[in-house]
């Protein structure tokens, strides 16, 4: 009964069980929808391979597609591109933070940019910035950076002016409360909020790797379609799935080293 | 002329945002005792523009500057915040990035006292106020208790020897029994700190403990009522409190408080 307290989490095991449970519940529906010999299955190959031929695809995938350089590839780009938004969205948005004049001139155009189809974008970068690297990590760097540079804005923008009051009467200069108060506190938030974003720019490869690309997952799956190799589409998913997982564990991790004094949320 | 130096000298102040006045012809002056200092508490029911008087004071805005009158301190015009006078807010009173001890030293880093000072003054005041060097010094605040916390903030404040030190109802958010030992805590380290310190409350029995004079405030728009000397507390809040002259003290405010009050609001 106490599992359906309101709002109330449940305990740490309980929380990986259930979790783990829905999971297992998945792949059983799976592994059922996809039981028996190809003529008598419940849902056709074509449409959803069974949980073992999957699996047995990996060799393939491995071997004769070059996945560890696709996923070399797709790191690189969405590792450029929002390291680039990182570098010019978070200076950018900490001045506009601080100084809300900036904040004001922007506005408009963050609005704008946040908005903006992300797809819609592919035409542009490729007359901008052709049909090569350059193009696809742009296009990650476009796509991210109003985000980047809004939720920066947002987190110096949310620091009490307490602390700001309480600096002032302690005689700090300007830039001092720039630096050791707004930016100080405002920066667990702002690790938060790249660490969400980084999830939706890995998101973008896909469409970043639709114009001319020969390594990458995004490329992967397209060619797995045309090749009909449904398989292979399901096993890439996948590992998108616990790419993302396994990095988004590793920028909590750090989160908790270098904010202890911030529990993060998950 | 004047011949005895101010401290602090309201003259004819009125604070309006808009329509709404705050404060209305604040008129006090409080003089300068070296080596002494006074403690004003202000007292009055909430918002009644008892936190605007501080904020004029500190020269924060957006109450500074002024609509009306001038505020002198020191017999010069504030002009902007300064760590001459030390604020301490009832809440985020502590930068929660920082220890303890990076937070009582917050002061004089920004002066820029080398490291070494810093911290052996930073953690003589951590033992003044009553926390543990060894335990808490490496403490971050979310590790702290409200009153623990107020404390850390008393010391960073005090650590820069401020003339005025501004307190803007710094123990509301305590309970009973803390807010007690924090009063007792403050009537001993005031003294020693030799600087005026305004303190802005609703309780009586706080305004009297802790105050020489009680300025009270009425509601909207906010103004002096009354001037009140009361005697200096030398014993804890605990004995003070039980005792007959200083219950009759406090019954005697709550009286003129009602009466004045109840008058002006009829006046309205």
């Amino acid at each position: 009964m106490a599992l359906f307290a309101l709002r109330v989490s449940p305990p740490r095991t309980v929380r990986y069980l259930l979790g783990a449970g829905a999971v297992a519940l998945l792949v059983l529906v799976w592994w059922i929808v996809t039981l028996g010999a190809v003529e008598t299955r419940l849902v056709s190959p074509v449409i959803l391979p069974s949980p073992l031929e999957v699996f047995a695809s990996f060799a393939s995938l491995l071997n004769e597609r070059a996945l560890i350089e696709s996923i070399a590839a797709t790191l690189r780009r969405v590792l450029l591109g929002f390291g680039l938004a990182i570098l010019v969205g978070v200076p950018v948005g900490i001045a506009a933070g601080a100084w809300r004049v900036f904040e004001a001139a922007a506005a408009p155009v963050a609005l704008f940019g946040r908005n903006l189809p992300v797809a819609a974008l592919i035409p542009l970068t490729i007359l901008w910035f052709g049909i090569d690297e350059t193009q696809k990590v742009m296009f990650i760097f476009i796509a991210c950076v109003p985000f980047v540079y809004s939720d920066t804005v947002r987190a110096i923008a949310s620091v009490p002016d307490r602390y700001v009051e309480t600096s002032q009467t302690l005689g700090a200069s300007r830039w001092q409360i720039l630096t050791k108060v707004l930016v100080a506190l405002a920066l667990p938030d702002i690790y938060n909020s790249l660490r969400h974003l980084f999830g939706m720019a890995f998101g973008y490869i896909m469409l970043a790797e639709l114009i001319n690309a020969s390594y990458g997952l995004g490329y992967l799956l397209m060619t797995s379609q045309r090749r009909g190799l449904s398989e292979h589409i399901i096993l890439i998913l996948m590992i998108i799935g616990l790419l993302a997982f396994a990095i988004d564990r590793a920028l909590y991790f750090f989160q908790r080293g270098l904010f202890p004094y911030r529990p993060a949320d998950e | 002329m004047t011949t005895l130096a101010n401290i602090v000298e309201f003259r004819g102040v009125t604070k309006r945002f808009g329509d709404l006045t705050v404060i209305r012809d604040v008129t006090f002056t409080v003089p300068d005792l070296p080596g002494i200092g006074e403690f004003v508490t202000i007292l009055g029911p909430s918002g009644c523009g008892k936190s605007t008087v501080l904020r004029l004071i500190a020269g924060l805005p957006p109450h500074h500057p002024t609509t009306e009158g001038v505020v002198h301190v020191a017999n010069a015009p504030v002009a902007g915040p300064g760590a001459d006078r030390g604020m301490v807010f009832q809440d985020y009173t502590s930068f929660d990035n920082r220890t303890v001890e990076d937070n009582v030293a917050f002061g004089l880093e920004c002066r820029g006292v080398g490291a070494r000072e810093r911290r052996d003054q930073a953690r003589a005041w951590i033992e003044k106020v009553g926390l543990d060097v060894t335990r808490d010094a490496h403490k971050y605040p979310s590790q702290l208790s409200g009153g623990m916390r107020q404390r850390v903030a008393i010391a960073r404040t005090l650590i820069l020897r401020p003339r005025i030190i501004l307190m803007d109802e710094p123990f509301g958010a305590l309970d009973p029994a803390t807010r007690l030992h924090m009063q007792e805590l403050l009537n001993k380290l005031w003294r020693e700190a030799e600087a005026t310190v305004f303190f802005v409350t609703h309780s009586i029995e706080e305004a009297v403990y802790l105050g020489d004079r009680v300025y009270v405030f009425s509601a909207s728009p906010g103004t002096i009522l009354r001037e009140i000397a009361v005697p200096k507390s030398d014993r804890p809040p605990k004995e003070m409190l039980r005792e007959k002259t200083f219950i009759d003290l406090v019954d005697d405010i709550r009286d003129t408080v009602d009466t004045l009050q109840s008058s002006t609001r009829a006046g309205d």
